[in-house]
């Protein structure tokens, strides 16, 4: 009991620390509890919806309100008109000038009006969720676009060694190690190197080139901490070199023009989705082991079957998107 | 020839000398710092030995 517990206490102390952080992040800048959500509204508005409904003449006052850029508060930004929602909660800030997003905003509401009540001066903050952002390309590399099951990219390595689950997880997890260091390297080499001086035509000779270096250092390396581990793999560590999904992702995020945070996170999820897609596959390739196949089925055949039906579950999370 | 384009095409050829050189040697330097002891008589055993299969 005692052993179990101590297990599991430092694993409580991380998520509750995780969701002082994640709650911290999502709530600072709203500092009044009558205002309950501010965003940014296409690239002219401000929306600011309220917890109640507001008085209609107060609200349609532009002199009740005061925007800045947060760097900035000298320099007021000039709205243009306000309008107010119908059930009289929501309230749209429209601006002439194009709103630069990438800089958190502050709105001063002054002496806000609800049914006859003052309800005192709020300030908050505008941002664009980016965090959101974030965790979309992180959950969208991993479950929705899952680069397995619904790319079929790095097919040979999935089947390889997806017979045991301790194979498995080992080879996803070093998979996840060599995709996050070439990908932030060609990430790096990408905006710093090749874009600059117009070589972006070199950019597949170059990752390829990445790929295998990161994949040489981590044989190299894994030889000399793991024998028993590299033993497994066999042949298959090499063959991540010719992995597609590896090279995928320095090219989907050079298209995209990520930066690095936003590269970081496809990097993982793709790398993690392939440690789900792996594990999965091997659990389910360890009980047909036992079960009784056809003879023309048995190996590799029933196995590309099951990944089918993977695919099809896995088809689920499509067209699924998050904030 | 268009000379801009041949200084983007020597940039090119530098460029990646200057990357496979510079990752060449830090892979070396890996390579001697996790060096694995091969024992070896594994090596001569496999010289004596036929080595048809």
């Amino acid at each position: 009991m005692l052993a179990s517990r101590s297990k599991i206490f430092p694993w409580m102390v991380l998520i509750a620390v995780a969701a002082v952080v994640l709650s911290q992040v999502c709530w600072a800048g709203l500092a009044n509890r009558f205002i309950q959500k501010t965003a940014f509204k296409g690239k002219h508005d401000i929306v600011i919806t309220f917890a109640a409904p507001v008085d209609k003449e107060w609200a349609e006052n532009k002199k009740n309100y005061r925007v800045y850029e947060e760097p900035d508060p000298d320099i007021k930004l000039e709205i243009s008109s306000v309008a107010l929602s119908k059930d009289s909660k929501k309230l749209i800030l429209h601006f002439d000038e194009e709103l630069n997003q990438n800089q958190p905003h502050v709105v001063i509401i002054r002496n806000m009006q609800s049914q006859g009540k003052n309800l005192g001066t709020a300030m908050v903050k505008v941002k664009k969720l980016y965090l959101g952002f974030l965790f979309s390309i992180f959950i969208g590399a991993m479950l929705i676009h899952n680069f397995v099951f619904t790319k079929y990219l790095g097919l040979c390595v999935f089947f390889g060694t997806s017979q045991k689950k301790s194979t498995a997880v080992g080879m996803g997890i070093t998979f996840t190690i060599v995709m996050v260091a070439s990908a932030m390297m060609s990430w790096f080499l990408y905006q710093f190197v090749l874009k600059p001086y117009h070589l972006d035509y070199l950019q597949i000779i170059v990752f390829i080139g990445l790929v295998s270096l990161s994949v040489q250092a981590v044989d190299t390396i894994l030889r000399k901490v793991n024998p028993i581990l590299f033993k497994a793999f066999g042949v298959y560590l090499v063959l991540v070199i010719a992995n597609c999904i590896i090279l995928a992702v320095p090219l989907i995020l050079a298209d995209n023009e990520y930066n690095a945070a936003e590269s970081l996170m496809l990097a993982l999820g793709a790398g993690l989705g392939f440690l789900v897609a792996l594990f999965l596959m091997s659990s389910v390739r360890e009980r047909l082991e036992l079960a009784n196949v056809p003879p023309t089925y048995r190996g590799l055949p029933i196995a590309f079957v099951v990944a089918g039906l993977f695919a099809l579950a896995f088809l689920g999370f499509s067209g699924m998107s998050i904030f | 020839m268009d000379p801009t384009l041949v200084k983007m095409a020597l940039g090119g050829l530098a460029l990646l000398g200057c990357i496979g050189l510079f990752f060449g040697i830090g892979l070396a330097l890996a390579a001697h710092k996790f060096a694995v002891e091969v024992n070896p008589k594994v090596e001569q055993v496999k010289e004596v030995l036929a080595g048809a299969q």
